[in-house]
């Protein structure tokens, strides 16, 4: 997978549409240089993106327990991986998932087709692929869930040779920022314990057992692993999740002797390596260094990482 | 009304193609910005602080947001001085544009020592000297909040730094800035530098914890920028210009009109620093609109706006 140069772009948003409670899908079209440089974006890469121009909802439409927050004056841009990207000619639209959860998200939710916004990428290192791998295991955790989205769409188009299963976990149905759960009933849920999405098919499980395999989502992962006949080296896990899935994830991984990289998340305030905020403890030369997410991340091998209990 | 501008500034001796700088800690080592902007197109760069030995940092987070600014508490995480002079001077000698080291430490023989390296490397024009760094051998209390230890550690580095210019950043956390700007000027500075960071705290009302991992953070952005101007009209008028001094003004500075106002108050160069994180290459817009402003109001010489504030 190839990677593009970053810069500083306008996007255009293309739809903005509330897929859940708190989770919405945005669109953002990009054309020319910015086209280019979104064209080669590698699922797991991100972008940095300037919403202090997006107004407030009406004062009604704001969550109680974001009253105070959606108050506060935005400074700094806010990281955001893509769960899509579509080349159309000379333009190319890119998708984001979000999930509302202070000031800068509840101001998203009003942005509106037509709306420009200043977008900072692509960033970062995404995730690749080693040539010795047949098979992909994609684990996902809550708001984890895009940029796997996006790897498990290129996956079947470049690489349809490699067998790719899904695993997605969150606390409860509601949790799950995706529209094929999003939808359904109660009763639906309740059986619900796979669903195709971008040609593969997720296991699901919930902590509270709503949907899917009641109990974590590395559950299911070591189940499989446990029962797969497959050489250990030619497996590959994928992870994006809350750290502590990722903890879990990282050592299941070590356990099988199976490779795994992971997409780590951190307080950011430039995500281009200027702010040294970002700090990723990883082992280092007989003891452990920070690395940046920004730049060094935010994909990892899992191994580098050192995860905090 | 003229057309012809002249926006190159004079400081401390350097010649600088004009008065914008992008500063310490905002900026990395050199070629971080150099997908955004023409980084030789600045009048200076200022790297982030440099040690003796390699520095990890703090435990995260790091930062934090908050209204119109942000507080870090990075812990001055700096690759050292043997890698840095290993890894980035080449860089920073291609950039063409004044370069200042900023050079910090926890003991005044620290400080020294980089500056004594430092003193020999063609590609640095100066020496900014971060004297908000906890002196260790006293106890942890702040170099620059100590008029008498900023005298004896501006005269230490001034001896070690040779031919290079030595600026002073001063920190605002005193209670007369006028007092330790004067310590450092009668210490040997070549240049002041302000202000630093603003010593602050954000807590999470959740967990009843301060938010940043090192409890205080700098408060740097839009939020200070009033009482940054504040500060160095104050110290502009009572200390810098009667010693012919030149400021190197910063605080939240964004656009061109934000930058003006530093310089009416009295500094001779300003200095962009997490406007940087927002808009990587406003440095370049900044340059512009100086310009403008001057055309506009028939300034022939951006240096002419120079603490003349009515
Ligand atoms: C590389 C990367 C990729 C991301 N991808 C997505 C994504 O695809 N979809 C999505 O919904 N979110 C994603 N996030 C998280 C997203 O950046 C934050 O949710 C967002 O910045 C919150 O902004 P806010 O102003 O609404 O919240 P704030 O009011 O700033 O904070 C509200 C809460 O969000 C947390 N938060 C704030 N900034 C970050 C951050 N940089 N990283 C993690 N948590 C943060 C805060 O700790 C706080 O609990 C990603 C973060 C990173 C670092
Ligand atoms: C993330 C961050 C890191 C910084 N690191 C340093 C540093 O290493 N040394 C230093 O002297 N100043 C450092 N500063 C202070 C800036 O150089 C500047 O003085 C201050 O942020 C005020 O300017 P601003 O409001 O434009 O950012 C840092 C500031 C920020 C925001
Ligand atoms: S976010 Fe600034 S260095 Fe990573």
């Amino acid at each position: 997978m190839s990677k593009t140069k970053k810069g500083l772009f306008e996007g255009v948003v293309s739809f903005n549409k509330q897929i859940g409670e708190r989770f919405y899908r945005l669109g953002l079209r990009f054309k020319g240089e910015a086209g280019k440089a979104f064209a080669g974006l590698v699922p797991g890469q991100f972008a940095e993106f300037d919403i202090s121009t997006a107004g407030l909802p009406a004062c009604g439409e704001i969550p109680d327990d974001l009253r105070d927050s959606a108050r506060r004056e935005l400074l700094l841009r806010r990281p955001f991986s893509f769960c899509n990207v579509e080349i159309d000619g000379d333009e190319v639209e890119v998708e984001i998932l979000y999930c509302v959860v202070g000031a800068g998200t509840i101001r998203m939710t009003t942005l509106a087709a037509g709306d420009i916004i200043s977008v900072v990428g692509p960033l970062g290192n995404g995730f690749s692929v080693p040539e010795s791998k047949s098979t992909a295991l994609l684990v996902v955790g809550g708001m984890g869930a895009p940029p796997i989205l996006h790897l498990a769409k290129v996956l079947k188009e470049k690489h349809p040779e490699i067998e790719t299963v899904g695993f997605v976990g969150a606390k409860s149905a509601v949790d799950f920022p995706l529209e094929e759960i999003q939808g359904q009933s109660k009763d639906a849920l309740k059986s619900m314990s796979d669903f195709e999405l971008n040609g593969v098919t997720w296991q699901v499980a919930s902590d509270e057992g709503d949907i899917g395999h009641k109990g974590f989502v590395t559950e299911k992962l070591e189940e499989w692993l446990g029962s797969c006949d497959a050489q250990k080296d030619t497996i590959i896990i994928y992870s994006c999740g809350p750290a502590g899935m990722l903890r879990n994830t990282a050592a299941i991984a070590e356990r099988h002797g199976v490779d795994c990289q992971v997409s780590m998340e951190q307080m950011m305030a430039c995500g281009i390596g200027l702010c040294q905020s970002c700090a990723i403890e990883c082992k280092g030369d007989g003891g452990t260094e920070y690395k940046l997410c920004c730049k060094d991340g935010p994909v990892f091998d899992s191994r580098d990482v050192v995860f905090k209990v | 009304m003229s057309d012809a501008v002249d926006i190159s500034v004079e400081f401390a001796g350097l010649k600088l193609a004009n008065p914008v700088f992008t500063v310490s800690g905002t900026c990395g080592y050199g070629d971080e910005l150099s997908d955004f902007m023409d980084v030789g197109s600045l009048g200076g760069f200022v790297t982030k602080s440099i040690t003796a030995e390699p520095r990890k940092g703090n435990a995260t987070p790091r930062i934090v947001e908050t209204d119109a600014g942000m507080l870090n508490a990075i812990g001055l995480a700096n690759i050292g001085l043997e890698k840095f002079i290993e890894e980035k001077i080449g860089v920073l000698e291609k950039l063409k544009t004044s370069v200042f080291v900023n050079v910090a430490g926890q003991a005044i023989e620290e400080y020294v020592q980089v500056t004594e390296k430092l003193a020999s490397e063609k590609a640095i024009s100066g020496i900014e000297l971060n004297i908000s760094c906890p002196n260790v051998k006293k106890g942890g209390i702040s170099f620059g909040t100590d008029p008498a230890l900023i005298l004896e550690i501006t005269s230490a580095v001034k001896k070690a730094c040779g031919n290079k210019v030595l600026m002073v950043k001063l920190t605002p956390t005193v209670t007369d800035i006028s007092v330790t700007a004067r310590a450092a000027v009668e210490g040997g500075a070549d240049a002041l530098s302000l202000v630093n960071t603003f010593t602050a705290m954000s807590i999470d009302i959740e967990t009843g914890k301060a938010v940043l991992a090192n409890k205080t953070g700098g408060l740097s952005g839009p939020a200070i920028k009033p009482i940054a101007v504040y500060l160095v009209n104050k110290v502009y008028n009572e200390v810098a210009k009667d010693a012919g001094i030149p400021i190197l003004g910063m605080g939240g500075i964004r656009t061109a009109s934000d930058a003006i106002e530093f310089m009416i108050a009295g500094a001779s160069a300003v200095g962009v620093g997490t406007a940087n994180f927002i808009e990587p290459g406003c440095a370049v817009k900044i340059i512009e609109g100086i310009k403008g402003y001057c055309r506009r109001k028939g300034t022939g010489k951006v240096s002419d706006l120079v603490g003349t504030l009515g």
